[in-house]
């Protein structure tokens, strides 16, 4: 079920997204972010801010915001290590929603857990919608 | 690790040029397809008048300098948090800096305080922030 920014109300929780981190998905993140060559611990490891890509998009992909809207600012903190091949959950809600004349934006928290719940990850994403 | 850091200490910094192929890349990367990331014609007719990077690509490059600086210690133990304060648009050069301006010991562990900034080619301000991140003991 895709929801509207109208349907949101503070703390709607969109349903958890399960990603798969395989190594194939890594090196495309990694060449999409030009990483250099001698940042060796991503062979190992997962780019925090790919783990970070992978929440957003589960939650975008059951929310349908305006075409043109922006990430107005971003928080996250980084709690373990995510090996490559990982298996992570993503959960997401809605912290807070504004609206001010032609102004709207959405406040939204996500968390991210390994496979044995511990979490890996939380973020607070700020998206700025056209008016 | 906590001896080799010391405020003041200018973290190395990271250039990146901002390409449309680049931004397609991260947009299949992430699965992020907002047109005003992909689609020229869409995003000519916005405000923003043109394509624009993704917050987090250029957040990415951050990442990179905290990770450069920081290793393991950033992956596990950092914190930031950014404010996207002009759009990066196909054509930029953007330059990443970051400094320590403190460190803090609490609980018998260190951590950084690190202020980030990331500017175009024109010393426009891009994306500004803060990080901190928990040293690791040698």
């Amino acid at each position: 079920m895709v929801t509207t920014y109208e349907e949101l109300v503070p703390g709607y929780e969109f349903p958890p997204a399960r990603y798969e981190l395989p190594s194939s998905l890594i090196s495309e993140y990694l060449k999409a972010v030009d990483n250099p060559s001698e940042l060796k611990i991503f062979e190992e490891f997962v780019p925090p801010l790919a783990v970070g890509a992978c929440a957003l998009a589960a939650m975008s992909e059951s929310l349908s915001l305006p075409p043109g809207s922006i990430h107005a600012s971003q928080e996250f903190e980084f709690f373990q290590l995510v090996p490559v091949g990982a298996t992570i959950h993503c959960h997401a809600k809605v912290a807070r929603k504004l609206s001010r004349g032609k102004m709207r934006m959405l406040v939204l928290e996500i968390d991210v857990f390994d496979e044995s719940k511990e979490k890996v990850q939380s973020g607070k994403a700020t998206v700025m919608l056209p008016g | 690790m906590v001896a080799e850091f010391h405020e003041g200490d200018a973290l190395l910094s990271v250039v990146k040029h901002i390409t449309q192929e680049q931004i397609n890349l991260y947009a299949h990367a992430s699965g992020d397809f907002n047109p005003i990331h992909v689609d020229e014609s869409f995003a000519a007719n916005t405000p923003l008048g043109g394509t624009i990077a993704h917050g987090m690509l250029v957040m990415a490059y951050v990442s990179e300098m905290m990770t450069l600086a920081f290793g393991r210690s950033w992956l596990s133990g950092g914190k930031l948090s950014v404010r996207f304060k002009a759009p990066a648009r196909p054509g930029d050069t953007l330059t990443v800096e970051g400094r320590i301006d403190s460190i803090e010991g609490k609980n018998g562990v260190s951590y950084a305080n690190c202020s980030l900034e990331c500017h175009n080619q024109r010393d426009e301000a891009i994306v500004a922030g803060e990080a901190t991140v928990k040293l690791l003991e040698e």
